[in-house]
């Protein structure tokens, strides 16, 4: 899946349901002709004016029940426009009324109705993450292990990012796919299952700069490499990660990288210990022979460990026979000082 | 102001290097320490203070530069004397910074000292910890610029390693390692060891003003370095090396100067161990 098309979240509009929603721009501009006081697609100023305002808006609170949940909460009606603007679905060629269908040409003279239908994501716009979404290494795992795996609403309705103070909640504030608080918190929603693979992230170059905080696009977190919806395990040819398009991958931010750079380990195991216990283990089995001791060594990721290993060495002896060394000093010095003022207390009395 | 015999104990050339070494160090330990500790708050506070993500980065590289060039005029002030000049005694003797057969001797005599069983040793020019800071400024200097370097161009690095070695052994990983962890050895060893064992001292406290102003009082040249001393009066080369004691001026500028990196240096250490022991704990 391309980077850019993914992103974007207009891909849906470019199929079937831009053809309704031309023809909902052309009737709603017709309309917008003959009644003076109407909902039409392309300006969003008729809801943003009484949604703004709490003077205006009848309706402010409004009570919900989540579809998956059955959970019943009270939602305010009021927009702050800042806040959608910036998302996702804030851009200035998509309205309110793109995902409010049922509002389409309503009559505002007296308010307009007051039930709306239940916005659905998928069937006109979002289709096709759903359909790349099944090919995925996760529903795979489902089908064959009988794994739980995350499904749409996992990734997407779980994040407290959706919604607003003002709103209270309100998931018609999809933060956009660039913006660094979006990112931080996949990373996060990714590490909640993946937990060694966060922990071995946050040790490489790309992980300890977003573990300070810095993540916008600049730097990689885990969909950046490994997708969105169509993750695949490396070992799949699709895969972004995998033999194939490795290179491609890394090479979005890299600029003319090689068959050697994309060899680089990514989620390095040097603070595993369950990696180290696999080594011994190993190690145990090999009973010495030469071949299979040559196979365990040989290996990046052992090699990364035994480097690490060896500093921590080099780093506790270092600083115990050092600080010992500078402890004894100083105590040295006060002690023939002492001494020093001794005498010299003796010779005066 | 003391009316006191001075001597010379540091050129210009050694100060300014030492200086130079100061800033660039500083430089370097504030904006890579926080990436070492990147799941501390404090850490975080640090790397915003220096500009975040890419500005730490690009002060980081700036600061490496000048690392650089602090060991290119060491090394071509080192050429100079050697090979243009013809001066001896860099690599054997009492002025050589490299370790001598007499520094095995200072030690255990050093050791013996420590324990109560015998007198404080004399020492000449150069002590052993001295040297051995010397050399490990050299080794650690050596280390983090291959290594910083890999870690600056990895694509271009990695396009002179062969697939096949690339696959068993990963340089820019290797290097990302031994990078962080010689880091905070370096960061540890200067903030901690050299600070307390050369400036913070009982008798220098809280700075040893010789590598600022160069000079330092008969006094303490005879407590710290007698050898030396009576080595350059038998010589009658003592009053070359005599100077003008520094103003009191000079002595509050180099303090200015001298303490306020001494607690920032204090308060990284602090952090660095604090972080240890939590992690350890």
């Amino acid at each position: 899946m391309d980077y850019k098309r993914e992103g974007s979240l207009t891909m849906g509009r470019l199929s079937g349901p831009g053809k309704y929603r031309l023809i909902a721009v052309f009737v709603s501009a017709v309309m917008a002709a003959l009644l003076p006081v109407a909902l039409f697609a392309g300006d969003n100023g008729p809801c943003i004016d009484c949604h703004t305002k709490t003077d205006k808006l009848k309706v402010q609170e409004k009570a919900k029940i989540d579809p998956v949940t059955g959970e019943i909460r009270v939602v305010s009606m009021l927009v702050d426009e800042a806040i959608f603007k910036a998302t996702a679905h804030g851009g200035s060629d998509f309205f309110c009324i793109d995902c409010h269908q049922d509002l389409d040409g309503a009559d505002l003279t007296e308010g307009h109705k007051p039930n709306l239908k239940p916005v659905d994501c998928i069937t006109f716009c979002h289709d096709d993450p759903a359909e790349e979404y099944l090919q995925s290494s996760h529903v795979k795992h489902m089908k064959e292990k009988n794994k739980d795996v995350p499904t749409c609403k996992d990734c997407h309705a779980g994040l407290t990012y959706h919604y607003t103070d003002l709103g209270e909640k309100s998931p018609r504030d999809v933060p956009r796919g660039t913006d660094p608080l979006h990112r931080k918190i996949t990373i996060d929603a990714c590490g909640s299952c993946h937990t060694d693979y966060l922990n071995s992230y946050r040790d490489n170059a790309h992980g300890q700069v977003t573990a300070l905080g810095h993540t916008t696009t600049d730097v990689p977190v885990c969909f950046d490499c490994h997708g969105k919806h169509t993750i695949l395990n490396s070992s799949e040819a699709e895969s972004k990660v995998g033999k194939e398009r490795i290179i491609e991958t890394c090479g979005k931010c890299h600029a003319n990288v090689g068959a050697s750079f994309v060899k680089h380990i990514e989620h390095p195991q040097i603070k595993n210990l369950n990696y180290y216990k696999t080594l011994l283990t190993a190690l145990k089995k090999s009973g010495g022979d030469p071949e299979a001791l040559k196979k365990i060594i040989l290996n990046p990721q052992t090699i990364l460990c035994i480097v690490f290993v060896m500093y921590v060495g080099i780093l506790a002896f270092t600083f115990s026979a050092f600080g010992v060394h500078s402890l004894l000093g100083w105590f040295a010095i006060v002690r023939d000082e002492r001494q020093r003022k001794g005498h010299a207390d003796e010779e005066h009395h | 102001m003391k009316s006191t015999t001075n001597y010379l104990r540091f050129g210009l050339f050694h100060r300014f290097s030492h200086f130079l070494i100061i800033i660039s160090f500083f430089g370097l330990v504030l904006t890579g320490v926080p990436l070492a500790f990147r799941s501390y708050g404090w850490a975080r506070w640090l790397y915003e203070m220096f500009g975040g993500y890419p500005t730490a980065g690009y002060i980081h590289r700036i600061c490496a530069l000048i690392t650089f060039f602090a060991a290119f005029l060491h090394f071509a002030f080192l050429f100079v004397c050697v090979s243009v000049k013809k001066q001896k005694g860099y690599f054997w003797g009492v002025d050589s910074l490299l370790i001598q057969p007499r520094d095995i001797f200072d030690i255990i005599a050093d050791i013996k000292w420590f324990m109560g069983i015998g007198k404080r040793p004399n020492f000449d020019r150069w002590i052993y910890w001295e040297k051995f800071e010397y050399l490990s400024l050299m080794w650690g200097t050596l280390v983090m610029a291959v290594t910083g370097i890999i870690l600056w161009f990895p694509a271009q690095f990695t396009k002179i390693v062969p697939v096949a070695v690339a696959s068993i052994i990963d340089v820019p990983s290797i290097a990302l390692i031994v990078h962080r962890y010689e880091a905070i050895l370096a960061a540890g060893f200067i903030f901690s060891i050299h600070f307390f064992h050369t400036h913070l001292l009982p008798e220098k406290m809280p700075v040893d003003e010789a590598i600022f102003t160069g000079k330092i009082t008969e006094a303490e040249f005879k407590h710290e370095r007698l050898i030396q001393f009576n080595r350059l009066e038998k010589q009658k080369d003592l009053e070359s090396f005599r100077v003008a004691p520094s103003s009191l001026f000079v002595s509050f500028l180099t303090r200015l100067f001298a303490v306020p990196i001494l607690i920032t240096g204090l308060i990284m250490v602090g952090l660095m161990f604090s972080a240890l022991l939590v992690w350890a704990l």
